[in-house]
């Protein structure tokens, strides 16, 4: 056998641990933790916001059931208040402070402690209409490249990655979650409840579907008992840190104006 | 607040409800107008039947059925807040028409400090069926059919920080010193703290007829399906009220509540309650029971509300059930029936 000359030798290795290292690259799998801080900033386009909100309620035949409006603030360290805007629930507030949540209602003038359980009731929850990031409640693991789309009928890939709740209060246990492969915005969502029961489905609608910079839409469709559709519509952003006091529920029980 | 102590209107005893029910209407589509003014409107309608059946063995004369129409006007603006009842009543062939001023105060927003005086609802304390802290507005539990309260007179200053606040309340303030304890004058006070999963209350009052009192309540969200909450107050070192209950609400949002108190300013003394509740599809059945074990009387009410886009329905059944000797036996009526329709504009 003839040996190659050393400098050709050398050359090779150092061609191969090239190719080794583009190829690396071109498979290198991101960071589960860095996935969901980009996905965040999809819904929560800044640290604290004002965000109007309305809900459509479809049945399971297509027919229109309800429409709510809410108004939400949502601050950094998992603080969120809601408003309730609509007719039948003007007055109401929701306020969410990490795993502690109070409902207040106009006409009780006293707040109400309320369990992650109530806090489910509706067909949006509360959780679904305040809660505008992952990152800070959800540990991730990237379970890989999967197609976007739930019946895999289009070509288009997505990241995988599956959450696992780290905050007691939070909605949904586990979350299966689908993002954009180039700017990681959400696509779908697969949300289960404590009993590890698939309670509803997302899916996101963005701005730009080419180059999106937000959501638009959030479609939930519900999994266990009535298959009705609701459609979270986030009407406006803008950026706003409301006073200390406003998450306090006993100034909020004194029904002050909260423009 | 009883129904007789309302400031009244002159009673009109030929108009018919539908008029009533035509002015309600009308007052209803004021929003818009008035909003383009700036000043926010809000309210609602409402219809209601209620009939009931006298406790035969009392001679006190009770109404056996009387149907209502109400409209509930709110107005807030640069600082001062009202809300307004209309209240056209009909029993038998004879009309009443009466309204009242549930609130009308002034606020002076001050960011964390708040000061209002005025006519307002303040309420206090952390139980369902009973609430011994409840030291300024010291309202009825346990109606039939929701109904805004009616606030009392006061002057109040308040702070607030992010997980505190505290409240000094004048009630009252030219009540004369020989009225009943929700009449007479009196000072009373409130510190909160909110600490992660607990919320805790310290309460004082002095009254000018029914002297020194002072309390103490929590809530405890104890698992992510059970609160706990608890209230106690001693009034002039002599009589203490003590409230203890849960709630716990599955999955299924089927909820029960139970809760018992003492109170040592009746006879009655122990009382237990049972709610069980249940919310799917803006349907909230409920079902309450209300027993004092010292002479066996019971209150049971089964309840079906229906909540829409802008209409409420909710109708209630009541029966009191006991020994004759029973306190609840003793009311004037037997049973109860109510069934409200409610239009929110």
């Amino acid at each position: 056998m003839n040996p190659l000359p050393m400098p050709i030798q050398r050359c090779s290795s150092f061609a191969a641990g090239l190719l080794l290292l583009l190829t690396s690259a071109a498979h290198a799998q991101p960071d589960a933790s860095n996935l969901l801080k980009a996905a965040d900033k999809f819904r929560m386009t800044a640290a604290n916001l004002q965000v109007q909100t309305q809900i459509n309620v479809s049945n399971a035949d297509g027919t229109p059931d309800k429409e709510r409006r809410y108004t939400v603030f949502a601050q950094a360290g998992r603080k969120s208040l809601v408003l309730m805007q609509s007719p039948a629930e003007k007055g109401q507030k929701v306020l969410m402070l990490g795993d502690d949540f109070w409902l207040l209602m106009p006409a009780s003038q006293r707040p109400l402690r309320i369990t992650p359980m109530q806090k489910l009731l509706g067909d949006a929850s509360t959780g679904d209409i305040a809660t505008l990031s992952w990152a800070d409640d959800y540990a991730g693991q990237l379970v890989g490249e999967e197609p976007c789309d739930d019946a895999g009928q289009t070509a288009a890939s997505c990241w995988h990655v599956s959450l696992h709740a780290t905050a007691k209060g939070v909605t949904y246990r586990r979350i299966e979650l689908w993002l954009g492969k180039t700017r990681h915005q959400p696509v779908r969502a697969d949300l289960y409840v404590l009993s590890n029961k698939l309670a509803k489905k997302a899916r996101f609608v963005t701005d730009q579907p080419a180059t999106p910079t937000m959501v638009t839409e959030m479609v939930l469709t519900d999994q266990v008992s009535n298959h009705k559709t609701t459609r979270v519509r986030y009407l406006s952003r803008k950026e706003r840190v409301v006073p200390p006091e406003w998450l306090n529920p006993m100034f909020l029980v004194r029904n002050p104006p909260l423009d | 607040m009883s129904y007789a102590t309302r400031s009244r209107f002159p009673t009109r005893p030929k108009t018919h409800l539908l008029t009533w029910l035509l002015v309600s209407a009308a007052s209803a589509s004021l929003p818009t107008q008035v909003q383009a003014q700036d000043l926010p409107l809000s309210g609602h309608v409402r219809v209601q039947q209620d009939d009931q059946q006298p406790n035969t063995t009392l001679t006190t004369p009770v109404p056996t059925g009387y149907s209502t129409v109400q409209t509930e006007l709110r107005a807030a603006s640069h600082g001062a807040s009202a809300v307004v009842t209309l209240q056209q009543r009909q029993q038998g062939t004879a009309t009443q028409s009466r309204a009242w001023v549930n609130e009308l105060y002034a606020t002076h927003d001050g960011g964390a400090w708040q000061v209002s005086a005025g006519k307002r609802v303040v309420s206090w304390d952390v139980g369902y069926g009973f609430r011994p802290n409840d030291m300024v507005q010291q309202e009825q539990r346990l109606s039939l059919a929701s109904s805004t309260l009616e606030g009392r007179p006061l002057l109040m200053a308040e702070h607030f920080s992010a997980d505190a606040a505290w409240s000094l309340v004048w009630v009252n303030p030219t009540g004369a010193a020989q009225n009943s304890a929700d009449r007479e004058p009196a000072w009373a006070a409130r510190v909160y703290q909110q600490h992660g999963a607990l919320d805790w209350y310290g309460f004082a009052r002095v009254g000018a007829h029914s002297g020194a009192s002072m309390g103490a309540a929590t809530t405890w969200v104890a698992t992510d399906a059970l609160a706990v909450h608890g209230s106690v107050r001693v009034l002039n070192h002599s009589a203490t009220q003590v409230v203890l209950g849960g709630s716990w609400t599955a999955a299924n949002q089927l909820g029960v509540l139970l809760e018992a108190w003492r109170d040592g300013t009746t006879q009655q003394g122990h009382h237990r309650l049972l709610r069980i509740s249940w919310a799917f599809e803006g349907w909230s059945p409920r079902l309450d029971v209300l027993h004092t074990p010292a002479d066996s009387g019971r209150v049971v009410t089964a309840a079906l509300a229906w909540q829409g886009d802008r209409v409420n329905v909710q109708g209630a059944l009541r029966a009191f059930g006991g020994p004759p000797g029973a306190a609840v036996m003793q009311s004037p009526v037997r049973r109860q029936a109510t069934v409200a329709l409610t239009w929110a504009f």
